[in-house]
């Protein structure tokens, strides 16, 4: 007779390896993404995993908490984002609530253009100038020639 | 411990040494907050469902020193731990502005 071994549910305590990597890997897994994650309890001794910002504030940006096998997804304001039975299904949502690369490349250009057209304003105006006072002395350098 | 009614619970500073990273001092908000619940003889669950919410997590979140007490839930936060909501304001100031707080207190509460 062969049993087929059920994977046991998670209903309180610290995280699983299999919890954690599965956190892990959804939501600090990119590349050069910098960020950091802490487990703690709460004081019933339900699992918390905190996805933390960047240094030096490192405050809190998304909770993912397991309370009596249901995980639950909130913001660090407290803002209840998803709950669900199902770990893979709350680390989507989680990966998708996360501040993105790309939306740190809107941010980067934005600056950039904001830097172009400051030079372009302020800069390019004396430029302009000195050269016109070039213009006017030439002639004048030459005659002394 | 219980803390008498008129003893005043703001009178407590950041015991830190110097320039504590904002990490450090909202790990101290977050006990502070703890011990303020202890004396209210509130659990986390219970000061959750007065604030309103639906889990109790995000008031472990805050007292394990990972999230702030965001403002617009600081006067009721305040309410349910029976204290006065300017001075609690002020109070998690000194951890989470520090600068802040210290110039808009800094000579009088010092």
């Amino acid at each position: 007779m062969s049993v087929v071994a059920f994977e046991r549910k998670q209903n309180g305590g610290e995280w699983s390896e299999k919890e954690l990597s599965t956190l892990v890997a959804a939501l600090c897994a990119a590349p050069g993404s910098g960020r950091e994650w802490e487990a703690g309890m709460t004081e019933r001794g339900d699992a918390q995993f905190y996805l933390l910002g960047p240094l030096p504030d490192q405050v809190c940006e998304l909770c993912v908490s397991r309370i009596g096998g249901r995980y639950i997804l909130e913001d660090g304001s407290g803002r209840l984002l998803f709950e669900h039975r199902n770990l893979e299904f709350v680390a989507l949502h989680a990966k998708a609530a996360v501040p993105s690369t790309s939306w740190l490349m809107v941010r980067a250009i934005t600056l950039w253009c904001a830097i172009r057209n400051a030079i372009h304003e302020k800069v390019e105006p004396l430029l302009v100038e000195g050269e016109e006072l070039f213009v006017q002395f030439v002639p004048q350098l030459a005659a002394f020639a | 411990m219980k803390r008498g009614k008129h003893q005043d619970v703001f009178t407590e500073r950041p015991a830190v040494k110097a320039a504590p990273d904002a990490k450090q001092l909202r790990k101290l908000a977050g006990d502070w907050l703890k011990q303020r619940r202890a004396d209210a003889e509130l659990s986390q669950a219970d000061l959750a469902a007065r604030l309103g919410l639906k889990y109790y997590t995000f008031i472990s979140q805050v007292e394990n020193g990972f999230s702030r007490v965001p403002i617009e839930m600081m006067g009721a936060w305040a309410r349910e731990l029976g204290l006065e909501q300017a001075a609690f304001a002020g109070h998690l100031l000194m951890y989470y502005e520090p600068e802040l707080h210290r110039l808009l207190f800094g000579a009088e509460r010092k």
